[in-house]
Order: structure tokens, then C-alpha cells, then sequence
């Protein structure tokens, strides 16, 4: 928690413009409301980490039952090739209070418009890296067709909770990067409390 | 053909029976599952294999043990029995021995040309193949484009030529033909087998023909179930169905026009023998599906199949019972592996 190690950080911030209690009441309230914000991110992470590991779980063991129906060497590393276009790429960019935002986006469909400031997007994929031109090229195809047009439900349900899980994952990098955010902001803002009143400890 | 089988059956395939109901005594029982079920690791399913039939077959693996590795053991051990008998065997049994490899061929021809499909060397994918399907010409299957090609160039020295005479065409094998090519061998192939039983007669006919029956009609439910949302339509979807089964010809053309599980339930409710396996299907992800259902009725065939004696029907029971030994041991190795104990006690037990 960031609490344990404001007392180490080093803030240089010129206390002229910070005097009076006035300022240190407001510092206080806007720590407390920092601190509460964190707080609400942290448990919506936690929430969200255990949803990702139990749809991850899910996914394989959905695997597993269409291995049971299917055979054991139907579903495994000889359906895929090694080399494989992603169906979903991971974009970035930074909103307007400066914050990286991540999102996954299927690569069939057109990028998404935004509101706000945008920097250039940067993007991650799985797999070859290629230009990605969203106009031109064809459909990518479903990647449980690698398995035959004829799957039993398991492996759907298994698609269905990876799915899912990759957009949990976009989430939590977001809130990720907000956390740390906010944590760096607290740490400032402690700082300056501090600096304000060095007598009241 | 002459009834009567006991006066001379043993004449020619008495000591075959005599070893395939020894084998039939060492499959797994009750007790062995329980323990395998208590394992917390593969390490502990291998030492309570050792002390079952299967003995030391994982004693030249090395680490780590992964489920893929004690599949295609228990795999290589069936296959080895399997030969032991084949090799043993006198006309007609070695005909149908034949038989019973074909559907292991068509399963291997289809993996080495999903193979080529996605650009996999041939032998990657020869080495994952089934070893009862093996055939010489194997690894000419992916230079196929067509699967006319695949039959004048490839097959058609192999015991699956006969099964071709629906699957001519001209068209590339992309993976929706590829699938349709799969199911249309395996249809020709049901029935020719089916013939085969029938025209044997006896005690032989009196036994696999309601196996082949069930097997015919469990393929037309499955083609069905899964072709629910996909792109085959519903003609191509009936030219799939094997005709030898009960449902045969009213069924599949009603079972043609489902869709949805709903009216598939339906179309069995017709039929005695379907309506209770249908019933005991659970709804959503809590209980059993259909092919579980299907499995355990299965399972019950075979083994009542070893209460008639002078029939050829046991090898096939053996090899399909030892098979689903196979996925029960596979399933509660994936289990333990995954740490994902909650159903692990969904294996179907035999003896």
C-alpha cells in the first residue's frame, strides 16, 4: 500500500504557494478522497483478477470435456499452426487526464473513434506483427473451425469464457495503470502535508 | 451361413476368445478408480497404474509426466494387444478386425490433411496418429488437393477405398469439406461394416448389429447437436446421417429439420430406446450431456455383449470398453492436473 512508503518519497514543492491551514484542510480532504478512490479500484482489481482466473480455469477445463468427446489428440497443438493472425488487438492511448487507457478491439472491426486528446496509438499483438489494415483484409477465420465445423459445445463454452477473460484482461491493465497512478499522486500529496506542517507529527 | 456357431467356432478362434476374456478380467475396477481419484498428482496415478495390468508402461518417460504422454501410452499398449490378436486371427475374424481399424484410418487421414491445412510437417503429425489406423501410404495423404486426388493417387490400394463412393468431388479440402469428407467415410463405412455383421449371421449378427445400430443413430444426434449455428445446412447435414440404425429412414428425416435440442428430444421420444437417455440429460452445465449419456449406454452394450459366447462381437466390445478406460483415466489425470477436482467423478466405470 502506498501508505508505507510516503515517508521515504522526496517531493521538492515550493511551499510558498502552500501556507496557511486552509490549505493544509484542503490537502487533507483531497488525500482522503485519493485514498478512498484507491481503495475502490483496488477491490474492483481483486474482483475482477479472481472473474479472469476463474474464466481461465473454465476455459481449460471446457478443453478438457471436448477432449473427452472429441478424442484426446483432436483438441491440442497439432489443430493450430505455429504461426497465426490475431483475432484481437490491444490499443492504447492516453485520455484526457493524461491516463494510458487499454482496450481490445477485434480486428475485423473498425478502430474505434474517441473523445478527447489522442496520442499515437500503440499496438500490441499476438503473433506476427503485420500492419493492420482494417479496410482491406478479409474476415480472420474462426479459430474453432481449426478444430472441424462440426465441435461439440464444450469447446464453444470454452471460446465464449477465454473471450471473456480477454476483455477482463484489458480492464485490469487499465485499472492497473490508475492505481499506480493514484498512488503516485498520494504519495505527492503526503509529501506536501507533510511539508506543510512538519511540527504536527 | 449355418447356425450353430458353438460347434465350430473354437475350431478356429477358440483360443482368441479365451485371451480377449483374460484381457476383459484385467480392466480396472471399481477399487482402482477410487484410488486414482484420491491422487494429487500424476506421479501418484502412475504408481497406482504400476500395480494394475498396466504395470510399468510409463517406467521410460521421462519429466515431467503430462496427461498427452500417459494417452498415448495406454494407447500404444491397446495397440499391441490388438495386434497380438490380429495377427493371431483366421477368415472371417481377420476381415473383421479390418473393420474395426478402419475408423482409426479415416481419423488419421483426416488429422495429417488438417495437418496440411495448416502447414504442419507430416511427421509431426505421424507421430500423433492412431497406431491401429497405420497404413503404408500415410504420408502421401497430404499432397492431396482434392479428394478425388486423395483417392486415385493415395487410397485407393487401402481397405478405406470402398468407403469413397459418396465423397468423389472436385472440390479443394478446405475444413468444411474436410469435415464432410470425414462423416461421409465413416457413414460408408458404418454401413458397409453393419452389412458385413448382418450377412455373417449368428450369434456374431446377434450381437454387433444393435451395437452398429446405436453407433449409427448416436452419430446422427451428434452430427445434429453439433451442427446447431454452424454453416452446414440442412441437406448437407442429412447426407451425413449413417442409414443403418433405428431411425432409419422416418428419424433422420425429422431429425434433418430440428432445430434446436428441444425438437431433437422430440424425435427420440418416438423411440423406446432413446427416450431415457434423453430424459437423463442434464440441462446447462450442471449435469450430464448427450454424449456422456450416450458413452454409458455405450459402456452397458459392450459389456453385455460378454455374456454370449462364439462371437466376434467381444473383440469389438473389448477394444471400445478398453477405449473408454482410456478417457477415464485421461479425464481424471486432466482433473488432477488442472487442480479442478469437482467433477472428477464423472468418469463411467465398467467392470
Amino acid at each position: 500500500m502506498a501508505s508505507d512508503d510516503w515517508v521515504t518519497c522526496e517531493e521538492s514543492v515550493s511551499p510558498s504557494q502552500y501556507r496557511g491551514p486552509m490549505a493544509a484542510r484542503g490537502l487533507r480532504a483531497q488525500v482522503d478522497s485519493l485514498l478512498l478512490q484507491l481503495l475502490r479500484d483496488l477491490e474492483e482489481l481483486e474482483a475482477k483478477r479472481a472473474a479472469l482466473n476463474a474464466r481461465v480455469e473454465e476455459g481449460w477445463f471446457s478443453l478438457s470435456k471436448a477432449r473427452y468427446a472429441m478424442g484426446a489428440k483432436s483438441v491440442g497443438p497439432l489443430q493450430y499452426a505455429s504461426r497465426m493472425e490475431p483475432q484481437v488487438c490491444v490499443y492504447t492511448s492516453e485520455a484526457q487526464d493524461g491516463l494510458q487507457k487499454v482496450w481490445v478491439v477485434r480486428a475485423s472491426a473498425q478502430t474505434p473513434e474517441e473523445v478527447g486528446p489522442r496520442e499515437a496509438a500503440l499496438r500490441r499483438r499476438k503473433g506476427l506483427s503485420r500492419t493492420p489494415e482494417p479496410e482491406s483484409s478479409p474476415a480472420p477465420r474462426d479459430p474453432l473451425n481449426w478444430f472441424g465445423i462440426l465441435v461439440p459445445h464444450s469447446l464453444r463454452h470454452a471460446q465464449a469464457s477465454f473471450r471473456e477473460g480477454l476483455q477482463l484482461a484489458a480492464d485490469m491493465a487499465s485499472l492497473q495503470i490508475r492505481i499506480d497512478w493514484g498512488r503516485g499522486q498520494l504519495r505527492g500529496l503526503q509529501g506536501k502535508l507533510k511539508q506543510l506542517e512538519p511540527e504536527s507529527a | 451361413m449355418l447356425e450353430g456357431a458353438e460347434f465350430y467356432f473354437n475350431v478356429d478362434h477358440g483360443y482368441l476368445e479365451g485371451l480377449v476374456r483374460g484381457c476383459k478380467a484385467s480392466l480396472l475396477t471399481q477399487q482402482d478408480y477410487i484410488n486414482l481419484v484420491q491422487c494429487e498428482t500424476l506421479e501418484d496415478v502412475k504408481i497406482h497404474l504400476q500395480t494394475t495390468d498396466y504395470g510399468n508402461f510409463l517406467a521410460n518417460e521421462t519429466n515431467p509426466l503430462t496427461v498427452s504422454k500417459i494417452d498415448t501410452e495406454m494407447r500404444k499398449k491397446l495397440c499391441r494387444e490388438f495386434e497380438y490378436f490380429r495377427n493371431h486371427s483366421l477368415e472371417p475374424l481377420s476381415t473383421f478386425f479390418t473393420y474395426m481399424t478402419c475408423s482409426y484410418m479415416i481419423d488419421n487421414v483426416i488429422l495429417l490433411m488438417n495437418g496440411a491445412l495448416q502447414k504442419k510437417s507430416v511427421k509431426e503429425i505421424l507421430v500423433k496418429c492412431h497406431p491401429l489406423g497405420r497404413f503404408t501410404e500415410m504420408e502421401a495423404v497430404n499432397i492431396a488437393e482434392t479428394p478425388s486426388d486423395l483417392f486415385n493417387a493415395v487410397l485407393v490400394e487401402t481397405p478405406l477405398a470402398p468407403f469413397f463412393q459418396d465423397c468423389m468431388s472436385e472440390n479443394t479440402l478446405d475444413e468444411l469439406n474436410i469435415e464432410l469428407l470425414r462423416n461421409k467415410l465413416y457413414k460408408s463405412y458404418l454401413e458397409a461394416f453393419y452389412k458385413f455383421c448382418k450377412n455373417h449371421g449368428d450369434v456374431t449378427a446377434e450381437i454387433m448389429c444393435p451395437i452398429l445400430e446405436f453407433e449409427a443413430d448416436r452419430r446422427a444426434f451428434i452430427i445434429t447437436l453439433n451442427s446447431f449455428g454452424t454453416e452446414l445446412s440442412k441437406d448437407d447435414r442429412e447426407a451425413l446421417y449413417p442409414t443403418c440404425g433405428k431411425l432409419y429412414p422416418e428419424g433422420l428425416r425429422l431429425l434433418a429439420q430440428a432445430e434446436d435440442f428441444d425438437q431433437m428430444r422430440r424425435v427420440a421420444e418416438h423411440y423406446g430406446v432413446y427416450k431415457p437417455l434423453f430424459e437423463a440429460v442434464g440441462d446447462g452445465s450442471g449435469g450430464k450431456t448427450l454424449e456422456d449419456v450416450f458413452y454409458e449406454r455405450e459402456v452397458q452394450m459392450n459389456v453385455l455383449a460378454f455374456n454370449r459366447q462364439f462371437h466376434y462381437g467381444v473383440f469389438y466390445a473389448y477394444t471400445k470398453l478398453k477405449e473408454q478406460e482410456m478417457r477415464n483415466i485421461v479425464w481424471i489425470a486432466e482433473c488432477i492436473s488442472q487442480r479442478h477436482r469437482t467433477k472428477i467423478n464423472s468418469y463411467i466405470p465398467i467392470l
